[in-house]
């Protein structure tokens, strides 16, 4: 009796995945037609005569290992510029006393809250101001900092025995060492899969940079892939979907590495 | 020790290389001062699919032959509306490119907030025979970039036209002469008949974010957008044509109404025999269609002429100094010569806005490689402005597009045109 | 003991500061700058601003588009916590309370699409989905049903349009909440087995209820970046139509902000989403963050 149960929840939990993962397949599979066999082959999982011309294509487009560097610089910058700030910021609040607290944990976490769109244009006011349109760091600075990041960290190190710290601080021990030496070792787990979550939504991005970058040497993936949409010329879609590709490798191996981090900490560190 | 000798040494070296370097930038700079080289940036809306190879192309080859001036091409996503959203932001900060790429829409909008140089300006300031303009450009030509106190804006530079394209397939299997789709009412014949036959939709209207196409079926019926500075289209005539688009749609369920990207996809899949839309897609829907595709001029209602707005967009100098200025002027004159703009067309499926291109020899090949073409060069000659309104203008098309999608999902056309008239008139 | 406090008092400048100096100048002078624009009328680059009062926030109130607009946000809302919430939320129940083996499997494929572009998952889903022409439309006429043109309806291009976040977020916050479950105490859950009362009766007296903070996080995220993440296949896809059917507020925002230029408006509006979005924050510290003991 029960095993049929579990079997019914097992049907239903394939479904899923099938209907998750159909998108991915369509994608994979439309990169490999070409545009006439991308309308009138749809139904074709497996393309009926397979190409890499739009591969081949992009390759003469674009400069792909380019496109690729620029992302991951401009991800990785982010990554560390979050966690680095967000440490910081949670050890802070986490071991020291300090009058309004309270208040300045508030804003912090406020700006969470704030949509995109309210501070897009002063925001690129001051970057074009300071000079650093289409650079990486212009689209990184203000972002070098989430207050996710600080409220993640601040329940992760609640996993960490305040004696300990206050032990070790009574030693004499400064405060960088304890943070370099005890802190980060023991949410190494959390650091690990924060940061793979912050690099992969900042792979993606694609309204700021769009606004900042505009050189085609400083372009990101998710910018050339704007350049294979058009609504007066029409959408190439099988090029479009062989760009996405591309773009999906490096999330992919981030999650394939760091697979056991990223799914059994996202909230054991996030949340208690 | 050792380690802290060679930093040292490392240090003098660098320090002496920089003043070197300096003093070299300054000779150089001192000698060369009347032949700097005068970087300016242009902004274009053409993506990879639509151009953007002719465009890198284009400017490769004019850097290649201007030693002191350096254009440096940047693609704009979602067309003249995103061109227009960065241009904002920039003008906003104060760093505007040197030349852009404006939208008919925008001609009047543009014109009041933004500071430009006037092809007539650029001209007079530039050029020694002052003739350029006016040998190149048809008068019809300059009047799409004229704002609505009657100056010219910029230069046209990409012109479209909306053409009926259809499937002749399908049209031969159900036995519908081409012919017969010269009218409104003989195309929606024709849709009611694929329709009953195979289940299919007749036609396809585009539905961008702008009303281009409705405004063409509006002009073909003798209704006017605006007269006088005021909206005029909640006319008898106006409301006629909206009423037997609405019918088409909403009744007979004969005309498909969804965005344009999928109602083109519906037309290359087959699901749809007749599509209303710019010459532009031209190439995406030959590329991609297995069937016969043909394209004719625009329709129009038994009793009128058609007539059709004209699509695309106009070259605008943005830039403020007077030698980035020229530079810009230079570049621009580089567009439209024959050659280059024959490439132009041939990336963007646009039509070439000067005498001269029109009428060469690469251009007519090309059009007899590509004949769906044909029928958008001939209606060019009797094209009129795309409707600009002088004040708001960008909330009176935002207000036309809300007309379209009521009345196409069901509101009456007399009411929702006349109200939509009244808002738009009680903000010019 | 006060040199000590005076180095700390430095510590504290120095590892809050770098956070500080950011917010301030990228989201909170912003904040403060959106706040005075939302009382005048502009276009972001004519010369003049002229005061208008309190006449952006009268208008989001008695304009029919906008209440339209605020209306679809609600449902907006609603369906979110449907789909990104209620349902990621059963499912790890089951995963985690009903079935006994292939759970981390599930875990694994379930995060792939939350890899993904939102910008990628709108393209593939307007490809997958079209109502006339897709593969999908094809599959279901085989099966002699056609599929609602639901680009025409306002409500059926809501429901689309939260299915592409949906697609995207469901393994996120499924994880989310399955770890949540996994800290509910075993010998709770052994002790029930052994009182031989059922699964769903424990899992609604005992596992919801140890799990409610964690639940309440989630549905908060949900909400605020649920509406967020949606912008992106509203702009790709519908823009808003039909007839603003399927805007939303923040999507309304950036359509004011930067098609129409009506920057005083679209300030206004801003003002307003911040606002709702204060009340839920004000919520999750109350509920999520516990009392003060965090900082003692």
């Amino acid at each position: 009796m029960n095993k049929i149960k579990e079997n019914g929840w097992h049907i239903l939990l394939l479904l899923i995945c099938l209907v998750l993962l159909l998108p991915v397949i369509f994608m994979i599979s439309n990169s490999f037609k070409t545009l006439r066999e991308s309308y009138h082959s749809m139904l074709q999982i497996i393309p009926l005569h397979p190409t890499l011309s739009n591969y081949s294509t992009l390759g003469r487009q674009v400069n792909l290992l380019r496109l690729i560097w620029n992302t991951f610089f401009m991800a990785t910058i982010v990554t560390l510029g979050k966690l680095v700030t967000g440490l910081l910021a949670a050890y802070a609040f986490k071991y020291f006393s300090f009058t309004g607290k309270r208040w300045l944990y508030f804003i912090f976490v406020s700006t969470i809250f704030v949509p995109f769109t309210v501070i897009m244009i002063p925001n690129y006011l001051v970057i074009s101001k300071i000079n650093l349109l289409n650079t990486a760091l212009g689209v990184a600075l203000p972002q070098l900092c989430d207050a996710t990041g600080i409220m993640l960290f601040l329940k992760a190190m609640d996993k960490i025995p305040k004696s300990l710290i206050e032990s070790v601080h009574i030693d004499g021990i400064p405060s960088y060492k304890i943070l370099k030496d005890i802190v980060v070792p023991i949410l190494r787990p959390s650091i690990i899969s924060i940061g793979a979550i912050f690099f992969i939504n900042s792979w993606n991005e694609y309204v700021w940079p769009t606004l900042i970058l505009k050189d085609k040497s400083s372009f990101t993936l998710p910018l050339a892939l704007e350049n294979y949409i058009s609504s007066e010329g029409g959408t190439n879609f099988p090029l479009a979907m062989a760009l996405s590709t591309i773009m999906i490798i490096v999330p992919l191996l981030i999650y394939l590495i760091f697979q056991r981090y990223i799914l059994n900490s996202i909230s054991s560190s996030g949340l208690k | 020790m050792k380690n802290s000798s060679s930093w040292i040494k490392r240090v003098v070296g660098a320090i002496t290389l920089l003043m070197v370097a300096v003093l070299f930038a300054g000779c150089s700079s001192a000698k060369g001062a009347a032949k700097k080289v005068v970087h300016i940036s242009y902004w274009h809306v053409n993506a990879q699919t639509q151009g953007g190879a002719s465009v890198d192309e284009l400017v490769k080859n004019f850097n290649k032959t201007h030693k002191y001036i350096k254009v440096t091409a940047k693609y704009n996503p979602n067309m003249y509306q995103g061109l227009m959203q960065n241009l904002q932001s920039a003008q906003a900060s104060g760093k505007v490119p040197d030349i852009a790429q404006v939208g008919w829409a925008y001609t009047n909008y543009f014109a009041s907030n933004f500071k430009y140089l006037t092809p007539t300006d650029a001209q007079n300031k530039f050029d020694s025979s002052k003739t350029f303009i006016s040998k190149n450009f048809s008068k019809r030509t300059l009047s799409f970039a004229k704002d609505s106190k009657g100056n010219l804006v910029g230069l046209p530079y990409s012109l479209s036209t909306p053409i009926l394209y259809y499937n002749k397939t399908m049209l031969d299997k159900y036995g519908i002469s081409a012919s017969s789709l010269s009218t409104w009412e003989g195309v929606s014949t024709a849709a009611k008949k694929i329709k009953e036959a195979s289940g299919e939709y007749g036609l396809y209207i585009q539905e961008p974010g702008d009303t281009w196409a409705q405004q063409a079926m509006l002009l073909s019926n003798g209704a006017q957008i605006k007269k006088n500075g005021k909206a005029t289209f909640a006319s008898a005539a106006g409301v006629k044509a909206y009423q037997f688009y609405q019918d088409m749609v909403v009744k007979d369920k004969t005309a498909l109404h969804t965005p344009w990207a999928q109602g083109i996809d519906d037309f290359v899949n087959g699901k749809v025999a007749i599509a209303y839309t710019t010459v532009a897609q031209a190439s995406h829907i030959k590329k991609s269609a297995n069937f016969n595709v043909e394209a004719i001029t625009s329709p129009h209602f038994k009793g009128s002429t058609a007539t059709v707005p004209v699509g695309g967009s106009m070259l605008a100098i943005t830039a403020q100094k007077t030698e980035k200025q020229k530079a810009a002027w230079t570049f621009e004159k580089y567009m439209y010569k024959n050659s280059s703009l024959v490439t132009w067309t041939k990336g963007t499926g646009y039509l070439p806005p000067t005498q001269g291109a029109l009428s060469s020899q690469a251009f007519k090949s090309y059009l007899n490689e590509n004949p769906m073409l044909k029928p958008a060069t001939s209606q060019i000659k009797t094209a009129v402005p795309w409707t600009s309104f002088p004040k708001n203008g960008l909330q009176a098309e935002q207000t036309m597009i809300d007309a379209r999608d009521k009345i196409l999902s069901g509101s009456s056309v007399q009411d929702t045109l006349k109200s939509a008239q009244e808002k738009i008139n009680e903000q010019q | 003991m006060s040199s000590n406090s005076k180095k700390n008092r430095f510590l504290t400048i120095a590892y809050l500061s770098p956070t500080a100096i950011i917010l301030l100048v990228f989201m909170i002078i912003p904040i403060i700058y959106t706040l005075y624009l939302s009382f005048f009328d502009w276009n972001l680059i004519a010369p003049t601003k002229d005061f208008v009062g309190l006449k952006n926030y009268t208008s989001i109130f008695t304009d029919p588009v906008n209440r339209k607009v605020l209306l679809n946000t609600v449902f907006y809302i609603l369906l979110l916590l449907v789909l990104n919430f209620l349902i990621p939320y059963f499912i790890s129940i089951i995963v985690k309370f009903f079935i006994s083996k292939m759970q981390t499997s599930y875990k694994i494929i379930f995060f792939i699409p939350s890899l993904f572009s939102l910008v990628v998952g709108a393209m593939l889903f307007s490809w997958i989905m079209n109502p006339v022409s897709g593969p999908v439309a094809f599959f279901v006429r085989y099966l002699g049903v056609a599929l609602p043109n639901w680009t025409n309806s306002g409500a059926m291009a809501i429901v689309m349009l939260c299915l592409i976040t949906n697609w995207k977020v469901f393994g996120y916050n499924f994880v989310l909440l399955l770890t949540g479950l996994g800290s509910v105490p075993q010998n709770i859950i052994d002790a029930t087995k052994m009182d031989n009362i059922p699964k769903w009766r424990m899992v609604w007296d005992i596992v919801l209820p140890l799990n409610k903070s964690i639940a309440f996080y989630v549905l908060i995220l949900t909400i605020v970046q649920g509406l967020q993440y949606v912008f992106t296949p509203i702009s790709v896809i519908t823009q808003g139509g039909p007839y603003y059917g399927s805007s939303n507020i923040l999507y309304h925002t950036y359509l004011n902000a930067f098609v129409l230029y009506k920057t005083g408006n679209a300030s206004a509006l801003a003002v307003i989403t911040f606002l709702i979005f204060l009340v839920l924050l004000y919520l999750e510290i109350r509920f999520v963050e516990g009392r003060t003991d965090r900082y003692e």
